[in-house]
């Protein structure tokens, strides 16, 4: 209704003013140079020529898209402010030849431009509609075959004025028109892959490699023509501004292409020379259903060195954006050296090391943890015996997905777990950490509860479980059992903290009152300095008892809160932002309850 | 042969439909486009967002499951994990390598294992408990930290506003 009205109100403008030069002059060319001369009639006739120009988009819109999507409508309006702005930077270059003509073409190269962007997005479209009607087809076909003439035919006119005049702005269209051009090229062979994948009755698992080559080569294509161009405008003019985020981005997704065509090329490789083709049972055992396209596997299905399964086509597609198992995103280009040493071993190797501990009881690092039960015991040696264990709590809480080898890490020392951390650069020796902050602390027993090591904020988020896949029932059923004893064995832990906490709110009371008696026996009695003496040796006897209640049961709160995400992660909702305010909850709770 | 996001895609709704997690509705806004998902919230109980119903809407690309969805509220939402105009910006809507706000690692973040379903989930354990690291609205991140009756308050007009009253 308004788009109605100013064209209406334009329409009526222009008559007005064509009219009135008309009427002054009574013959056409004397109106014509009347009216070039008069600025405020030369706008209104900018502005009709504006109008009619959104007119045609429209048309053409109406002709060979019908009704714009809203998800076009917006890709085109962010993508129009960039080239407007672009247009402008362009004209500070060539303000010499500023004319209306010029502002013409540039208005037809935004116009085209929009088209070509329109083209693009509309094609890539054809893959997610299930129906594609035959009109859609003659209207793509259309418009790429127009496109792609108006394109060559600026290019060639852009190449004979350069080679008859020289340099000139139409430098800047002939390379305008010649990425369109590309543009085109890249959405003509995305139709016809895409044509050819529909009328084909099985998965076709080479597109995605021919779309990757074809990103590439379009690319690297594009790459070279904004290097040449940019070196003949700052040969010729100046430097061109206008061109650079252009080049930059497709730079960028070259660079990005190439990358991943490399990477692809090798997880491909190693998908298919190196990991065995799924069995049957293997198969059954992970009730047949491909996690990436929830289809069945029957056949040409792939185990990875983590023991996942997938179908290979839809391996492959993945490890073309990414070298990682989608499951458990083991990064298959990083291993692939230990499968290469044993390539058709069926079990990984590194499930030995944890049942090689299977047989400890799990966890019960923890009672033994006591050196903050006896104050007055030299603690130096103590904490540096149990410095391993403090770091494997801290390991422990890393790597909360690995539920079920987790109870028996506790018992391995730190360097025996390196294996496991080879993943993580950052869970390297936490041990010496927390070492050399307890040696800090501990020499002095007086002193204010000691801040917990464990601030769940600053622990990496889990590692990903990386090879219990691969057990045996034997070992599963093995490993469960410890689990459970785990689980027991954690369930008395919380009890103790319980105790303690209770313990330590009746000592915290039995401080206050006897503060508060100091303070008003301070003021009453006179005999002070006896008063204080004792008062103050209370007082700290107290804060003793207090300071190690709490380091001890800021120790045990660790695992509360490993324990308690545990829970939560086998509910299966596995989402690390409630993990970790559910982590500082508990952390609340317990500072908290100290208070 | 139809794109293996369509039949997944496919695959997902019927599962959604067949078998529907408590408090969620999803699902194509028409069957012209399957790439073009509505879904329902239902704010969690004993939250400030409790009794409200979000309307979202999901995009998904054309390469589903291989990148992930676009997620954003088509209601008011004033929420530290939601950008003004109703973007959802969750870890999980993230492909690893593309960082807007800094995770640490790639463990919380998209891959094929992901499903509409644990996007919807994990939306709804954010309105329970917003993740003030990633600020998308650094003015409901501050206040939830800061001024939590404020925040409720302006939780409670959006519950409303999302009933129609
Ligand atoms: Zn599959
Ligand atoms: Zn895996």
């Amino acid at each position: 209704m308004r788009n109605l009205l100013v064209t209406v109100a334009t329409l009526a403008l222009t008559v007005v003013v064509v009219g009135n030069a008309y009427i002054q002059k009574k013959q056409f060319y004397p109106s014509v140079v009347y009216i070039t001369k008069s600025n405020p009639s030369m706008a209104v006739i900018y502005l009709q020529a504006l109008i009619i120009i959104w007119l045609m988009g429209k048309l053409m819109q109406k002709i060979f898209f019908g009704e714009l999507r809203a998800a076009e409508i917006e890709h085109l309006i962010e993508r129009f402010w960039y080239a407007i702005t672009e247009t402008c930077l362009a004209f500070t270059v060539f303000k010499d030849d500023f004319s209306p003509k010029f502002i013409a073409l540039f208005a037809l190269l935004l116009f085209l431009k929009i088209f070509h962007w329109l083209a693009e997005d509309r094609v890539d479209y054809m893959e997610r509609s299930p129906i594609i009607s035959w009109l859609f087809h003659t209207r793509i076909v259309l418009l790429l075959t127009l496109l792609g003439v108006v394109d060559l035919y600026f290019i060639s006119f852009a190449y004979h004025h350069t080679i008859t005049k020289g340099a000139s702005v139409q430098l800047v269209f002939g390379f305008e028109y010649a990425i369109l051009l590309t543009v085109i090229v890249n959405t003509t062979i995305k139709y016809i892959l895409h044509i050819i994948d529909m009328n084909r009755e099985v998965f076709w698992e080479n597109k995605a490699v021919f779309l990757l080559h074809i990103e590439v080569l379009i690319g690297f294509i594009k790459v070279a023509l904004y290097m040449c161009f940019v070196a003949l405008m700052i040969k010729l003019y100046t430097l061109p501004l206008f061109a650079f985020r252009p080049m930059y981005y497709s730079m960028r997704n070259f660079k990005k292409a190439l990358n991943d065509i490399i990477q692809s090329r090798r997880a491909i490789r190693n998908m298919n020379t190196l990991y065995p083709d799924a069995t049957a049972e293997e198969l059954a055992a992970a009730d047949n259903v491909c996690i990436i396209c929830r289809e069945e596997m029957q056949a040409g299905a792939k185990k990875l060195p983590c023991n996942h399964i997938f179908h290979v086509s839809c391996l492959r597609s993945w490890f073309q954006r990414h070298q990682t198992c989608p499951t458990c995103r083991l990064n298959v280009l990083r291993s692939s050296p230990d499968s290469q040493s044993t390539p058709h071993a069926a079990a990984p190797p590194p499930p030995q090391i944890p049942l090689q501990n299977a047989g400890v009881p799990p966890l019960f690092a923890f009672p033994a943890w006591q050196p903050p039960f006896f104050p007055h015991m030299p603690n130096v040696n103590i904490h540096q015996a149990n410095a391993p264990n403090v770091g494997e709590f801290q390991r422990q809480q890393q790597q909360q997905q690995q539920q079920t080898q987790q109870p028996s890490q506790p018992q391995m020392s730190a360097s025996q777990s390196q294996p496991f951390s080879s993943e993580s650069g950052t869970s390297q020796t936490p041990g010496a950490f927390i070492d050399s902050s307890f040696s800090r602390q501990f020499p002095f027993p007086f002193m204010i509860p000691p801040i917990p090591p464990f601030i769940p904020g600053i622990t990496t988020p889990p590692l990903p479980p990386q090879n219990w896949n691969g057990l045996s029932l034997e070992e599963l059923r093995q490993m469960e059992d410890t689990g459970r004893r785990g689980v027991e064995a954690r369930l008395q832990c919380l009890r103790n903290i319980h105790t303690f906490l209770d313990a330590s709110v009746i000592l915290m009371q039995q401080y206050l009152t006897s503060a508060t008696i100091t303070a008003t026996s301070g003021v009453t009695t006179s005999n002070v300095g006896s008063q204080n003496n004792t008062s103050d040796s209370n007082k700290t006897n107290e804060t003793v008892a207090a300071t190690n209640l709490s380091t001890d049961t800021s120790e045990p709160s660790t695992s509360q809160t490993m324990f308690s995400n545990q829970s939560f992660e086998t509910s299966s909702t596995s989402n690390s932002a409630s993990d970790k305010s559910e982590n500082s909850n508990q952390q609340n709770e317990f500072q908290d309850k100290l208070r | 042969m139809a794109g293996a996001a369509l039949r997944r895609l496919m695959a997902e709704y019927k599962q959604l439909v067949t078998n529907p997690p408590e408090g969620i509705v999803a699902g194509p806004i028409s069957e012209e486009n399957f790439f073009e998902w509505e879904a329902l919230i239902t704010g969690p109980e004993g939250t400030c967002f409790e009794g409200g119903i979000f309307p979202a809407k999901l995009i998904f690309p054309f390469d589903y499951p291989l990148s992930p969805p676009k997620m954003q509220f088509t209601c008011d939402m004033f929420h530290p994990n939601v950008y003004p105009d109703g973007r959802v910006c969750i870890s999980i809507l993230h492909a690893p390598g593309d960082d807007p706000m800094g995770y640490e690692t790639s463990a919380e973040r998209w891959s094929p294992v992901q499903s509409v379903e644990k996007i919807l989930l994990s939306v709804v354990s954010i309105l329970a408990e917003p993740n003030d690291e990633s600020g998308a609205n650094v003015d409901a991140a501050k206040m939830w930290r800061e001024n939590r009756e404020e925040f409720n308050r302006i939780s409670e007009k959006i519950v409303r506003k999302s009933l129609g009253l």
